[in-house]
């Protein structure tokens, strides 16, 4: 038997098995078929064989990283997803991939790459806290050129004049998709029925991208969070798929009063000391250099005072 | 558009009925316009067609700086200019006049899917082949785009676009692509409609919609231009439900009402 499929991918954050929408989607599709793949969860995309991540090694050594084909391969492998598809599911399937990738994805790469308060606050630091030195000080700034480039190509050539337009824009179709998608979903537990197909991967990296990262101006969030059904499919497959991965954060998540306060008292401690410290060492290099100088004044008096008794015994003799 | 503008548009727009005088602009037909371009064109005009709305076909050679978004068609209707499938739908309905009314919500959703999977496989499809493809390049895409133009602007502004093209489809990831596979792209989208269609007469049974007027103005265009190799049309022609719905929509929309030969012969 040939080695074992690897699949190399961003590694997870902010309760999600990976932060980049492609990692996502094809980790989920190879859980959804079971398909025995060695996971590496990197930080380092120099690491991955092909330079980028998502990567595949294939069993004879070859290496995919296009997602699309490497969901193509897995389904060659005989690990389909779509296998009781019909036809027309099928075609629904080529159809909504479509509409997600024209109407949210640019709306996605805007809310985390090109948003500056997202970007500073949330994307970027989760990059420069998770790339090993000393990627950490040009790779995040290479990928968001990169995403911007590919968001301008994507979006038009109307860019220069009317930027806040073309947002709004943007964000209203995206809007739209996704009431369209929460309304072909219903109330079904997945889009075709009570299998997870491709699609659902696919829907389920968008969706739970801009749900779980805790994004400070989230409008597409908040209309998100505003489709229950959505919400709870998202959920459903998260805790049913990615048990343990989901189960890493809450904890923390549950306590944040508890490290907060625990830190507070080493906090004011370390204030003080580093105050003390702070006046100790200009004290002392104001001694040393001679700014300052203390003189003693006793000595001083003595001679005064004897002085005073040599001036009577002269006035004596 | 922003929300406001757009809603100021909208009133301006409900306010008055259609004109009788309403044009579409685009490229000159025999010489000039390339097979993307006349998809889009014929695609607004049959559902103009479909929604019984007069319009008048006018072909400029600068028809695409004309636009107020870059692409064509644009429809010039009272004092306003718009521009693309999308707006022009848009428009149209807030004139009173919709052929999607009649669907639910989860059928919108699916129309709006097939609509954006047309846009994203087939026209891209077809810019690929124009701009990207060295053969249909040299012989037919550069002669034509820049034939209204006098030496040496026809050569810049062919390679201007053509480099904009390539830039774009490397955006896309489609820069790798060989043709081969392009073309199995094509096979795969015209399957899901075909499937999608199956043995109805529209794709939402009984009505047209502008998914119909979309598909028949990329299809039919497919069928009708020749280019360098057949491989693109033989894809299409694989697909009877798919002729049969072209030769449908023609017959109804433009042979019974006297607008005559749509095809355009490249040679």
């Amino acid at each position: 038997m040939a080695a074992p499929m690897e699949l190399f991918c961003w590694s997870g954050g902010w309760g999600l098995p990976s932060v980049d929408l492609d990692s996502l989607a094809v980790l989920t599709y190879a859980r959804f078929t079971g398909a025995p793949l060695k996971v590496h969860k990197i930080t380092n995309p120099w690491r991955s064989p092909s330079g980028t991540l998502p990567a595949l090694r294939t069993s004879h050594g070859e290496v995919i990283s296009v997602p699309h084909k490497i969901i193509t391969h897995l389904r060659k492998e005989k690990y389909n997803a779509d296998y009781d598809l019909s036809a027309r599911q099928g075609a629904d399937t080529l159809a909504f991939m479509s509409l997600l990738e024209e109407k949210l994805l640019p709306v996605l790469i805007h809310t985390f790459w090109v948003d500056s308060k997202n970007f500073v606050e949330v994307t970027r630091k989760w990059y420069a806290e998770a790339l090993p030195f000393p990627l950490n000080f040009f790779l995040p700034g290479r990928m968001q050129r990169q995403h911007l480039e590919r968001l301008q190509l994507l979006c038009g050539e109307h860019r220069p004049e009317d930027e806040e337009e073309l947002e709004k824009e943007l964000y209203q179709e995206a809007l739209e998709c996704l009431t369209l998608l929460a309304q072909r979903l219903g109330s079904h537990r997945f889009f075709f029925g009570d299998a997870p197909a491709s699609l659902d991967a696919f829907v389920f990296s968008y969706l739970v991208l801009l749900l779980q990262a805790k994004l400070p101006s989230g409008k597409l969030q908040a209309h998100l969070r505003g489709l229950p059904n959505l919400c709870a499919y998202c959920t459903h497959i998260l805790s049913l798929y990615f048990p343990w991965d989901g189960a890493e954060v809450p904890p923390p998540r549950q306590t944040p009063a508890g490290p907060e306060t625990e830190e507070e008292p080493y906090g004011r401690r370390n204030q003080i000391l580093s105050v003390l410290a702070g006046l100790a060492a200009m004290a002392g290099y104001a001694l040393l250099s001679g700014i300052v100088s203390i003189q003693r004044a006793a000595p001083a008096r003595t001679p005064d005072t004897r002085a005073l008794g040599m001036a009577e015994e002269d006035e004596e003799e | 558009m922003s929300l406001v503008a757009e809603a100021f548009v909208s009133q301006i727009a409900a306010a008055e009925p259609w004109p009788e005088n309403a044009t579409l602009y685009q490229q000159l037909k025999g010489e000039q316009i390339l097979l993307s371009d006349n998809a889009a064109s014929l695609a607004v005009q049959a559902f103009l067609q479909m929604c019984n709305l007069p319009i008048k076909v006018v072909c400029r050679a600068n028809a695409e700086y004309m636009s107020p978004s870059g692409k064509v068609p644009f429809i010039h209707v009272g004092n306003q200019v718009v521009s693309e499938l999308g707006p022009i739908v848009q428009f149209v309905k807030a004139k009173g006049h919709s052929l999607s009314d009649g669907l639910d919500e989860v059928q919108k959703a699916e129309m709006k899917a097939y609509m954006e999977l047309v846009n994203n496989m087939l026209l891209t499809a077809e810019l690929y082949l124009q701009w990207c493809d060295e053969a249909t390049v040299g012989e037919i895409t550069h002669a034509r785009y820049g034939s209204p133009y006098p030496w040496p602007l026809n050569h810049i502004l062919a390679y201007q676009k053509q480099w904009e093209v390539k830039r774009k489809m490397k955006a896309i990831g489609w820069g790798n692509k060989t043709l081969d596979q392009v073309l199995e792209d094509v096979d795969q989208c015209c399957q899901a409609l075909s499937q999608r269609l199956g043995t109805q007469p529209y794709f939402f049974n009984k009505q047209p919609t502008e998914l119909d007027a979309l598909v028949f103005g990329h299809l039919y265009t497919i069928l009708t231009t020749q280019l360098t190799n057949d491989e693109l049309s033989e894809k299409v022609k694989n697909y009877s439900n798919l002729l049969a719905f072209c030769r449908r929509i023609e017959q109804h929309y433009f042979e019974d009402r006297g607008k005559g030969s749509l095809s355009i012969r490249l040679s």
